[in-house]
Parts: structure tokens; C-alpha cells; sequence
């Protein structure tokens, strides 16, 4: 019995009409997702609601610092830009003051003489604020690792939430990343600052 | 490379040549070819045969200075390397380089700022990286490295960097 309901389950996917097997089979996962989001969702807002707000007003309203470093920059063009439009995400390019800043994207290679100044500008954004290391350079060195004047890796100077690896990281990857964040925000205590 | 100027140079470089063939013992042949050709001159002459350079040849710019280290032979090598705006299409094609050899005990050479005002940036730059001090020079002070640089000058052959690479 088993094994012929599957075979005609089959026989109906094969065929790649508009029928109802197919729409089926498509959604049975999404819902799960959707209700294994809304139980979490609801746990978190009933167990600290204040916690949750707080966490949903940040998640969707990251402000970046403007601050290209190296050619990884090119990329984040790309990502800000109607293409790929991280807008979508709530990542807006905020071209204002750094005080309005929440979120530091590290476009690459920081020479040793930038890092004072990168530490400087984290120093002058309120909290909470988050980093996201974008490229080998900022995470390793990338091919400069052994230059006189390349910082090994911005985690010596501030502390990184994500880490985007490549050289340069695709535009997806570093939606991706503000994926990851919005989720890291999302399960964060906001009485403990970053 | 110490061919003299061989036959299929064109005529524009040999004429420098000969040109600079009248300076004698000060300036020596260290190659030419098709658009380069260079030179080595002694420390105490570096002024005077670019100021010759300049008023007889019109090479009127320095395009860049360079410094090579040659630990083997206790050595830096500082190299001008000239060209010309308004000498004529025969010139303007011509890199002309005047290389000069100093101690790396003693690294010291004239500038060539009065001469070449171009070259403000470029020995600055130099002096930092390979620990030339050029005399006369208005401002050595720090330009590309850290302000907090105190190691010694990074394009030398002896520098190492911390904790990276162990010794040769
Ligand atoms: S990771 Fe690659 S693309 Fe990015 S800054 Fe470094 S060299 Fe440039």
C-alpha cells in the first residue's frame, strides 16, 4: 500500500504541471518554518517581552558606518546598491554621524595606520553596536598577511560579531552575514552590552 | 649590461650618451638600451651632474626615487629616475636613471629638491623606507608609516616582522 502511494506520489511530482502535488510538496516545509518561527517568536515575547521589542527595533534598523578601507568596498557597492539592495534587510547606508551608527562593516585590508582610527570610530558610536569583518584581509591579513604595515586581522583592535570570508566576498555572502546578525541581535540580552 | 652604446640604439640615446661622456670619470655607463638608460655616480658629484643633466640635457622632472639594499656588499643603491616634458618626442620616450651607491653605515646623500622640486615626496618617502637621510631635504619627517613606527626602516633586507618569519 505504502510503496504504491509513493509511486503515484511520483508519477504526479514528475510531471512539472501547475498541480496541487506539487504545490503541496512546497509547502509542507515552509510551514513548519513558519510555525516553528511563531512559537519562538511568541515564547520570546511572553518570557521578556521588553527584551524581545528592544531586539526587533534594533534587528531591523541597522545603521553602517561609511567606511571604506580596500577594494572589498567595491562589493558593498554592489550589496547597497538596487541589484542585490540590502535596504530590504533594514541595512541602510547611513551617510550622517557616526553617533547615529550602529553597525561597523570593515571593508577589508586596515593598514596599522588606519587601526588607530578604526578604533576611534568604533569608540565614538553609542552602544549597541555590532562589526562585521568583511574579506581575508580584515579577518587574517588575506595576501598581505606578512606586510610590514597590514594589521593582521581587525579582531586585535575591536571585537567582530561575523566574520564574511573571500577575496572578495560575493554580495550574497554578505547578506548572509546580515542574516546572521539580525538573528545574533535577535537572541541577544539587552541588559548586557556588547 | 655594461655594453657601451651598441649599435642599434637609436640616435636619440646616443646622443645622451655622448653628452654625459663629457662629464669624464664622474658619471659611469651602467646600461643602455632602447628608452633606458642608466647611470652611477659618485655621492659628491650626484648635484652637479644633475644639475648638467638638467640645463644641458632637458630632462626636466624626476619621475620617481627608488632605494635598494645590498646587505652583501654593506650598500644601499638610491636611484633618480628622470624624464622629460618638453625635450621633444626623441626625449619624452627616454627614462634616464642616476643611481649612487652610499655605506649603510653612513646613509647619508644630498638632496635634489633645488633641482628637481619633484622629488620632495619621493625622498621623504624613501627616507622613511630604507633609512636614507637626504641633507638639505626641508621635511623628513614621518609620511606613510605608523606614527608609532619605531622598528627599523621596513624595505631594509635586515627587517623582520614580529613573530612572523623566523630568520633566513
Ligand atoms: S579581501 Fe580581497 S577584495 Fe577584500 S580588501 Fe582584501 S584583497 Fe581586497
Amino acid at each position: 500500500m505504502v510503496a504504491q502511494e509513493l509511486e503515484s506520489q511520483q508519477q504526479q511530482q514528475q510531471p512539472p504541471k501547475k498541480g496541487s502535488a506539487s504545490l503541496h510538496s512546497h509547502e509542507g516545509p515552509g510551514l513548519n518554518i513558519l510555525v516553528g518561527k511563531a512559537r519562538e517568536v511568541i515564547q520570546q515575547a511572553i518570557v521578556d517581552p521588553v527584551t524581545y521589542l528592544a531586539n526587533w527595533g534594533r534587528l531591523y534598523s541597522l545603521w553602517p558606518v561609511h567606511l571604506e578601507t580596500a577594494c572589498c568596498s567595491i562589493e558593498w557597492g554592489a550589496v547597497s546598491g538596487p541589484r542585490f539592495d540590502a535596504e530590504r534587510y533594514g541595512i541602510l547606508e547611513a551617510f550622517g554621524s557616526l553617533r547615529q551608527c550602529d553597525l561597523v562593516v570593515v571593508h577589508g585590508t586596515v593598514t596599522r595606520k588606519m587601526a588607530p582610527r578604526l578604533r576611534f570610530i568604533y569608540d565614538q558610536m553609542p552602544e549597541p553596536k555590532w562589526v562585521i569583518a568583511m574579506g581575508a584581509c580584515s579577518i587574517s591579513g588575506g595576501v598581505y598577511f606578512d606586510s610590514y604595515n597590514v594589521l593582521p586581522g581587525v579582531d586585535q583592535v575591536i571585537p567582530v560579531d561575523v566574520y564574511v570570508p573571500g577575496c572578495p566576498p560575493r554580495p550574497e555572502e554578505l547578506i548572509d552575514a546580515f542574516i546572521l546578525l539580525q538573528d545574533k541581535i535577535r537572541n541577544s540580552n539587552i541588559k548586557k552590552t556588547s | 649590461m655594461s655594453s657601451g652604446s651598441s649599435p642599434e640604439l637609436p640616435k636619440a640615446e646616443k646622443g645622451i650618451i655622448d653628452a654625459i661622456g663629457k662629464l669624464g670619470e664622474k658619471a659611469k655607463l651602467i646600461y643602455a638600451k632602447p628608452n633606458r638608460i642608466k647611470f652611477s655616480v659618485q655621492r659628491d658629484d650626484l648635484v652637479e651632474v644633475a644639475r648638467f643633466i638638467r640645463d644641458e640635457l632637458h630632462f626636466d622632472h624626476a619621475t620617481n626615487v627608488t632605494g635598494t639594499d645590498f646587505p652583501k656588499d654593506g650598500q644601499l643603491e638610491i636611484t633618480y629616475h628622470l624624464g622629460s616634458h618638453d625635450g621633444g618626442e626623441e626625449l619624452r620616450r627616454i627614462i634616464l636613471a642616476i643611481s649612487c651607491r652610499i655605506p649603510s653605515n653612513d646613509p647619508k646623500l644630498p638632496t635634489l629638491v633645488n633641482e628637481y622640486p619633484s622629488v620632495l615626496y619621493h625622498e621623504r618617502e624613501t627616507a622613511e623606507m630604507i633609512g636614507c637621510v637626504f641633507e638639505g631635504h626641508p621635511n623628513l619627517g614621518r609620511l606613510l608609516l605608523p606614527e608609532d613606527w619605531t622598528d627599523i626602516p621596513p624595505m631594509l633586507k635586515a627587517f623582520r616582522l614580529p613573530g612572523r618569519l623566523e630568520g633566513e
